[in-house]
């Protein structure tokens, strides 16, 4: 339905773009009073294109209010297209990281294969190089990043590095990004917003080093199937103090209405 | 689902020598027509405090059955799981919670493979298919929401 809408080259992840948005607006909206700002809709940024006149005009009329119903579906409906998506500069999601670490930005559109083919030679580093003994079997880090529906994406590329490469240490965080919309009226043409919209992103740091294992979302190296038992033997005291909050009426009614089963079929036997 | 086709599709040959021309997998399965039932996926640690995201229920009820564990459920912790498509959503559940609980909860997030089995069923009996079975493998993400400090 949003095909009818013009692309500026470069957008290729626009058309797929509507429904992780339209998934990401809709928790926005509850949370207004916490991520204020991000679903604010301005008029007439100074980002318009140089070609711009830089007259203010409003824009037409179910727009104007500020809380605006989720962007990507109105606007598309209203006639906006998409000009310009940039993604604002977020600090890097780990503190004490080397500045020279290579960073895998997946998109949408990546191929895992070309993906995994550069940060695959990069980290066993290149076999002459290594004849060399100069590398030493190439980076020790690597980290990859993914937001939108490039997720997934992201933390394939990272379990198949961690499964060819073995023995890594992973760090996985999560957060926001806001990436900034500028949307133009296709019928004036004159008129624009500005949309700043948050969308989930991952970043996963595999490492050949040791990483700190208080780190809330470190991962162990190898912890294929190790993952489940850990996580149940952390959980099971959490799970047994629940049991005795609010386990006692659903444990208690069951085996008693099993007794009640057992006794109709015993009562039912002897008549035979 | 974008992860790798051609490995699975590689072992079908030894199954079925009849297609052992090395035409595109596609081609490959032509002459006997299957049908893909997929299986569930392997089982897993079901807690009072997990939460395994899906596709099929409302996001917000997902999200109000979190927030109800979290805040009347009395747990300190609970542990978002998304399987595939799913991730995205899990992910934006947790983050969800996190901002609602003004920043005090914490996200762990753990991601891992999870191998599923697809079979492979004749359509037509009377055909020389073979049942088979198949193995992918598909991300998964475990995201544990904890309130830090659980003293």
């Amino acid at each position: 339905m949003f095909t009818g809408c013009g692309v500026v080259s470069g957008q290729n992840q626009y058309f797929n773009r509507p429904h992780p948005g339209l998934e990401v607006n809709r928790p926005i909206q509850m949370e207004n009073g916490v991520t204020s700002g991000t679903c604010s809709v301005y008029q007439d940024q100074t980002y318009s294109n140089a070609g711009q006149p830089a007259v203010v005009h409003s824009v037409s009329t179910p727009l104007t209010p500020l809380p605006v119903p989720p962007p990507a579906l109105k606007l598309g409906q209203e006639g906006f297209k998409k000009v310009c998506r940039t993604e604002e500069d977020s600090p890097c999601p780990f503190p004490g990281l080397a500045s020279g670490v290579l960073e895998m930005r997946v998109k949408e559109g990546s191929k895992i294969r070309n993906l995994m083919g550069f940060a695959m030679a990069r980290m066993q580093g290149e076999k002459d190089a290594s004849g060399g003994g100069v590398s030493g079997g190439g980076l020790r880090q690597v980290v990859f990043t993914g937001s939108g529906r490039a997720v997934t994406k992201t933390i394939t590329c990272a379990e198949i590095m961690k499964r060819k490469v073995g023995s890594l240490h992973q760090l996985t965080k999560l957060r926001y990004k806001v990436v900034k919309e500028v949307w133009e009226s296709a019928a004036g043409g004159t008129s624009e917003m500005t949309v700043h919209r948050t969308v989930p992103s991952i970043s996963i740091l595999l490492s050949k080093d040791p990483l700190d294992p208080q780190e809330p979302g470190y991962q162990p190296p190898e912890t294929l199937s190790a993952l489940w038992e850990e996580k149940e033997g952390v959980e099971s005291s959490s799970q047994t103090a629940c049991k005795r909050s609010h386990g006692p009426l659903p444990y208690s009614s069951f085996p008693h209405s099993k007794r009640v089963c057992l006794g109709d079929g015993v009562s039912v036997h002897p008549p035979h | 689902m974008t992860e790798p086709r051609n490995p699975g599709m590689s072992s079908i040959p030894q199954a079925a020598p009849v297609h052992t021309d090395s035409t595109s997998p596609a081609v490959e399965m032509d002459p006997v027509e299957y049908t893909l039932r997929k299986r569930l996926p392997r089982k897993l640690p079901k807690r009072r405090n997990d939460v395994y995201v899906n596709m099929k229920t409302d996001f917000r009820a997902q999200l109000a059955r979190c927030q109800k564990l979290l805040e009347g459920g009395g747990h300190r912790e609970i542990c978002v799981h998304g399987l595939g498509l799913a991730i995205n959503r899990a992910i934006n559940i947790a983050l969800q919670l996190q901002a609602s609980s003004q920043g005090v909860l914490q996200l762990a997030a753990n991601t891992s493979t999870v191998e599923l089995v697809d079979d492979l069923e004749p359509e037509d009996p009377d055909e020389a298919g073979e049942p088979m079975t198949r193995t992918r493998n598909n991300s998964a993400i475990h995201i544990k929401v904890f309130y830090p400090d659980p003293q």
